[in-house]
């Protein structure tokens, strides 16, 4: 995998890879306009690993959608590499949705070229760029198959390598381990630390899990119910490579104890 | 029961039915007047196959279904799409189409008659009229079955909206527009059987209205056995392209 991590690893510098300015968002309901996300600010460096927690309904999947260019905020700006974003850019950002995105049609494979046939990239160059993807998340030899013939996990797998195909800087997951049993959960987030490793990429990522968002984080946004506004930005210094025995420690749980004091006592 | 005992089964139980249709007239246990002998009824299918009249009406029937079926299923698929797609013409057409689909179609067939006089137009607009409604709500079921969260990902990596049509809404919409396909046959090819058979100077059902009201038996059954082949062939086309289109499906 030396040449996806190379591609991405000189971005690991100073420059922020996400970049969110005094954004908010109203949407028109039923009973007039409704204030869905307040005053947003975030700052992202290259490289990070950010997770969002906060209750059902707070915006966290809209503030997501925002970020990859698929919905419009009412107010602030959205920087990601630099730049605004209008509309989705595959080049800069890659998404990875909750359970049952990929094309039931489609091979493991296929569904992983998908982004590259849009752009018509050479048939044989965008096998061998999915098959390699399909290897660095752990599914070498599985490509043939349709994603009936996969389980929940190696689903999620191949939705990773569908996200990193075209090697996008930054990474964004809308709580794709959710519908996941705990166990191969617990393992997804483990593999997905060390495919972050191997291709250093910036990744926000969005949980309802305390416990995967500690384990997972370099920083935890808390926000509060809506309107969304973040509440508190938590630094996790957990050493890493993040092992199991962590959660098991004083610290990993001061930090859970913090968020969920946050999201307990929010508005 | 295993795959090929299954076939096994089938096929006894097929060989019995026919057996029955030969022996039973054969030795006299039912009137051979109302059900002849199969060999009996065999032996007119190759004789009416043989006939030009017959060549000619299984020509002007063959044109009346194709020409329907050309002109009902597109139609009836812009209109099933449209109505899915476009929530005020869904919301303002769909309950009368809903409704209008429960009516037999047939009791319109002399109001065709009126409009269209008798002949080759009037056949083909009673057997798009009977099939269209069918292809319409097919085709909407078919958009609505399109999920959103695959629309969504096409759109975050970039897709545009003839991408978005080729690359998801195709293949989603496939299997169940297959399916439609296979059922409008059934109810075009009835459309222009009961049209041909209720008034018509030409046509495969006209012969068999006429061997059916000058009690000929033989060349009636040969007629229903040609026209259940044709639709049966039709019919196993399609769905071999269905199982084909989707593997896919657990």
């Amino acid at each position: 995998m030396q040449h996806v991590a190379g591609l991405s690893g000189a971005r690991a510098g100073a420059k922020a890879a996400v970049e969110v300015r005094g954004l908010s968002h109203v949407y028109a309901g039923r009973d007039g306009a409704v204030p869905a996300l307040e005053s947003i600010d975030i700052t992202v460096p290259a490289g990070r690993f950010v997770v969002i927690v906060g209750p059902s309904g707070c915006g966290k999947t809209s503030l997501l959608m925002m970020l990859a260019g698929l919905r419009a905020q009412s107010s602030g700006t959205i920087l990601i590499d630099g730049r605004p974003i209008a509309r989705p850019d595959p080049e800069r950002v890659g998404v990875v949705f909750q359970e049952a995105s990929l094309y039931p049609w489609l091979t493991a494979v296929e569904n992983v070229e998908f982004p590259l046939a849009l752009k018509h990239a050479p048939r044989g160059e965008r096998r061998d760029r999915a098959e390699a993807m399909l290897k660095l998340v752990g599914l070498e030899g599985f490509g043939s198959r349709h994603p009936h013939e996969l389980s929940g996990g190696m689903k999620q797998r191949v939705s990773i390598a569908r996200g990193l195909v075209q090697d996008p800087p930054v990474l964004l997951m809308d709580e794709p381990f959710a519908a996941l049993d705990e166990q191969t959960r617990m393992t997804m987030g483990h593999e997905l630390l060390r495919i972050w490793g191997e291709t250093s990429k910036t990744v926000v990522f969005i949980t309802h899990s305390l416990t995967e968002a500690v384990y997972l984080a370099d920083e935890v946004l808390v926000m509060s119910a809506r309107p969304g506004r973040i509440l508190d930005r938590i630094t996790v210094d957990l050493p890493r490579p993040r092992t199991y025995q962590m959660m098991a420690t004083e610290a990993f749980g001061a930090l859970r104890e913090r968020i969920w004091g946050q999201i307990r006592t929010a508005p | 029961m295993r795959g090929g005992t299954l076939v096994l089964f089938r096929l006894a139980l097929l060989a019995a039915v026919l057996l029955l249709w030969e022996a039973l007239p054969r030795f006299g246990l039912v009137n051979a007047m109302l059900l002849p002998p199969l060999s009996d009824v065999l032996a007119a299918l190759a004789h009416i196959l043989g006939r030009a009249d017959v060549h000619t009406a299984l020509g002007v029937t063959a044109a009346e279904v194709v020409v329907a079926f050309v002109i009902a299923v597109p139609l009836g698929a812009a209109l099933g799409v449209l109505s899915a797609e476009n929530e005020y013409f869904g919301d303002i057409f769909k309950p009368m189409l809903f409704y209008v689909f429960s009516i037999p179609k047939s009791i319109f067939l002399p109001m065709f008659i009126l409009v269209f006089g008798i002949g080759f137009p009037q056949k083909v607009a009673y057997a798009t009229f009977s099939t269209v409604f069918i292809v319409i709500m097919s085709a909407a079921a078919a958009v609505e079955s399109v999920k959103a969260e695959h629309l969504l990902v096409a759109r975050s990596y970039g897709a545009t909206q003839a991408q978005i049509l080729r690359r998801v809404y195709l293949p989603s919409m496939l299997p169940i527009l297959l399916e439609a396909l296979r059922i409008s046959m059934i109810f075009n090819f009835t459309g222009v059987m009961i049209a041909e058979m209720y008034a018509s100077r030409v046509g495969i059902g006209r012969l068999i209205a006429d061997w059916g009201e000058n009690f000929e038996m033989t060349k009636l059954l040969a007629g229903v056995i040609l026209l259940a082949a044709a639709a049966m062939a039709f019919n196993e086309a399609v769905r071999s392209l269905e199982a084909r289109c989707s593997t896919w499906r657990a």
